[in-house]
């Protein structure tokens, strides 16, 4: 198959599919902006400690020209570039989210295109080629709104110093590099999403797993406990590679875990509702969640790391307040500047997360609306043998909330324990529960809002004439 | 006559339930082969392991001498591109391609150049009278006119044999006339074989030969839809 072939087979498609295109290429735009943002801010040189040979500290010149103190230090910007791949991970989420979105259409297509003669790798090529094409587009718009916000934000201070490293370029290859990355990761999060999907001439089916998912993932959790004490057992060094590496390994397993194992979570809520579920919204959202157990994994995944993420933020910020606090009460000084820089710089990250669960919460919304356009016809025929629209209203409420709510508390307890546990002060912090039920009810509140709006294709989706629909 | 294509004690379940019970069919080249019987009696079953879509779980599928049943799904999904042409009861197009382009995807995807393709392509809509509706949509086609683009497209790579599972079935007397005279004629000018399954007496008064099947197993009582008719 030619590459022309394959790219008019790939953007064939109707609303939805060019709706879809759009998105993972919005996405992709946005990853790509972030991973760049990082890269300029990875290409800063200078603010590097220096202790002379008699002694004295000094620092490495070369980032003292810019306004924010988290530019200044060599050793937080990794962590300012941190932030920002997060938040391009989240976006990526999102576009593979959003390769779901129409998927029945799409389905039909590729079995249409396997009836006459495409092979199955020929088929996965073209649902794969799509996703790749609209994230390489996608990336070349994220260089071009990365250039043009170089110069639309290009201010300075009264001080003359720059507001952001507007003045810099990350190395050529970097920037080609990042801009590859992009479509690599989206077609690879294609292939995956298709590796229990058979395209056969005759139609599209998704090989299931009959047994439940296992807790297993819970180990996972405590796995990222220990490596997170790692670096104290063995004295690495605070801020060194190995202590971030470390940190950063033990903070992805405990993220793994958590949304792993909310496959184990909504398996066991579905059978829960089939058990002791008194209305009949209750047993269809049961059976729904043990039919489909790692749909919550799925569209929940961004959501629960920006979870785990931000409440090992405020777990990391209690430990921060506590050591001030007990600076203060020994020497009866008050931190001052200090404090203002490690809580604000904790502040941002908590800023960073909280966008990171708006992207994630949209991905859901996506995948909810697709969730629910997928069923239609079993909807329509639900409705058809008198099942109330506020039933299935109900039941699909009861499909995102049930799993949600443990997930969720999973979530808090695993980031706030593993924010205790980084804890660098020897001061027992409290637990701030305040704040993490700011963010668990926020997370909430958002998420209610996206059913909600998911609902609102409920009704269309329940109309008889799907059922005549070929 | 040497069969050009054959299945020797077939057998095939959907899970619990068997749809061939140890089904023998041979095909000769040239020949227009109807595969009859009731509704769930298999006939689909058996036109779909013989042309490499369902994978038989006993038995051979035997084509030009080898036993396909033992290819790999992509090795099988050549045949069916390069000597198989496949007709269903619904056109089966790709409903965001045009109509020409559906015809021309079999030869894109062997990778033929889309110049080449489409010139073959608009040749078969014409032999079969729907040149004038290449750029449509099949969407915006007639029942009628979509199958006819569906028989272009089985024929676009001119297959050695051509199964067609119920291809008039959801077509008017009128339309599905047209259709099968083209077919028919097509295999007869070009020495093509057919296996045609159908519940219908009289399209299978179109074959040279009919095939009865009943609970998975050739009806050996002969008694087919032409001798019941």
């Amino acid at each position: 198959m030619r590459a022309g072939t394959l790219v008019r087979l790939a953007l064939a498609g109707t609303r939805t599919d060019h709706l879809r295109t759009t998105l993972t290429a919005a996405s992709s735009a946005l990853a790509a902006l972030a991973l760049l943002a990082a890269a300029t801010v990875l290409a800063i040189k200078g603010g590097a400690d220096v202790i002379g040979p008699d002694g004295s500290y000094s620092r490495t010149a070369g980032a003292e020209r810019y306004s924010s103190p988290y530019l200044h230090e060599a050793g937080l910007r990794p962590g300012v570039a941190a932030v920002f791949v997060v938040l391009s991970l989240l976006v990526l989420v999102l576009a593979g989210q959003c390769i779901r979105l129409g998927a029945p259409a799409r389905d039909r297509r590729l079995a249409a295109i396997r009836l006459a003669g495409a092979t199955p790798r020929q088929a996965v090529l073209i649902a794969s080629a799509e996703t790749v094409t609209a994230a390489v587009l996608g990336s070349v718009a994220g260089l071009g709104v990365y250039l043009l916000l170089r110069v639309l934000l290009d201010r300075r201070t009264k001080e003359g110093l720059l507001l952001l490293p507007t003045d810099l370029l990350p190395p050529a290859l970097t920037i080609i590099g990042l801009l590859l990355v992009v479509p690599v990761l989206a077609g690879l999060a294609g292939a995956f999403l298709l590796r229990r999907v058979v395209i056969s001439p005759l139609g599209v089916t998704r090989r299931t797993r009959s047994r439940g998912p296992l807790p297993w993932p819970g180990a996972l959790i405590a796995i990222g406990f220990v490596l997170f004490q790692v670096p104290g057992w063995v004295g690495l060094g605070i801020g060194g590679n190995g202590w971030a590496a470390m940190l950063a390994v033990g903070g992805v397993v405990c993220v793994l875990g958590v949304v792993l194992g909310t496959g184990w979570i909504t398996y066991t809520t579905g059978r829960l509702l089939r058990r002791f579920g008194a209305r009949p919204a209750m047993l269809l959202a049961g059976k729904r969640l043990i039919a489909d157990p790692w749909s919550g994994s799925r569209t929940l995944a961004a959501l629960l790391a920006s979870v785990v993420v931000g409440a090992a933020a405020l777990g990391v910020r209690a430990g921060f307040v506590a050591q001030f606090d007990a600076y203060e009460t020994m020497d009866g000084v008050s931190a001052g500047a200090d404090e203002g820089f490690y809580l604000g710089g904790v502040d941002l990250f908590l800023i960073a997360v909280a966008i990171g669960v708006v992207i994630s919460t949209a991905g859901t919304l996506v995948a909810l609306t697709e969730g629910i356009v997928a069923r239609r016809r079993s909807y329509a025929a639900l409705t058809a043998v008198g099942v109330p629209t506020a039933t299935l209203a109900e039941a699909v409420l009861w499909q995102v909330l049930s799993p949600l709510v443990p997930a969720l508390l999973v979530a808090l307890a695993t980031g706030v324990g593993a924010g205790q546990i980084y804890n660098m002060s020897d001061q027992a912090a409290t637990v701030p529960v305040g704040a993490l039920g700011l963010l668990g009810g926020g997370t909430l509140l958002m998420m209610l809002l996206a059913a909600g709006i998911g609902l609102l294709v409920l009704r269309s989706s329940t109309d008889l004439e799907e059922l005549r629909a070929g | 006559m040497t069969a050009l294509i054959s299945g020797t004690a077939l057998h095939h379940a959907y899970g619990p339930t068997p749809a061939l019970r140890g089904v023998d069919i041979e095909i000769g080249a040239g020949e227009v082969v109807a595969v009859t019987g009731p509704s769930g009696c298999g006939k689909s079953t058996l036109l779909h392991c013989l042309a490499g879509i369902l994978k038989v779980d006993a038995g051979e599928v035997r084509y030009r001498d080898q036993d396909i049943a033992l290819w790999s799904e992509a090795a099988r999904s050549r045949l069916r591109r390069t000597d198989f042409g496949m007709l269903f009861q619904f056109g089966q197009l790709v409903p965001e391609l045009t109509a020409g382009e559906n015809v021309a995807l079999p030869l894109l995807l062997g990778g033929a150049p889309r110049k080449q393709a489409r010139a073959t392509a608009a040749s078969w809509l014409e032999r079969f009278g729907v040149a004038e509706l290449a750029d449509k949509l099949p969407g915006t086609l007639s029942g009628g006119q979509q199958q006819r683009v569906a028989v272009a497209r089985a024929m676009v790579t001119e297959p050695q044999v051509l199964f067609a599972d119920e291809p008039t079935g959801a077509l008017d007397a009128l339309a599905g006339e047209r259709v099968l005279t083209a077919i028919v004629g097509v295999a007869r000018e070009r020495g093509m074989a057919v296996v045609l399954v159908t519940h219908d007496s009289q399209i299978a008064a179109y074959a040279d030969r009919e095939v009865a099947l009943r609970d998975g197993v050739v009806d050996a009582s002969g008694l087919g839809l032409r001798m019941s008719a």
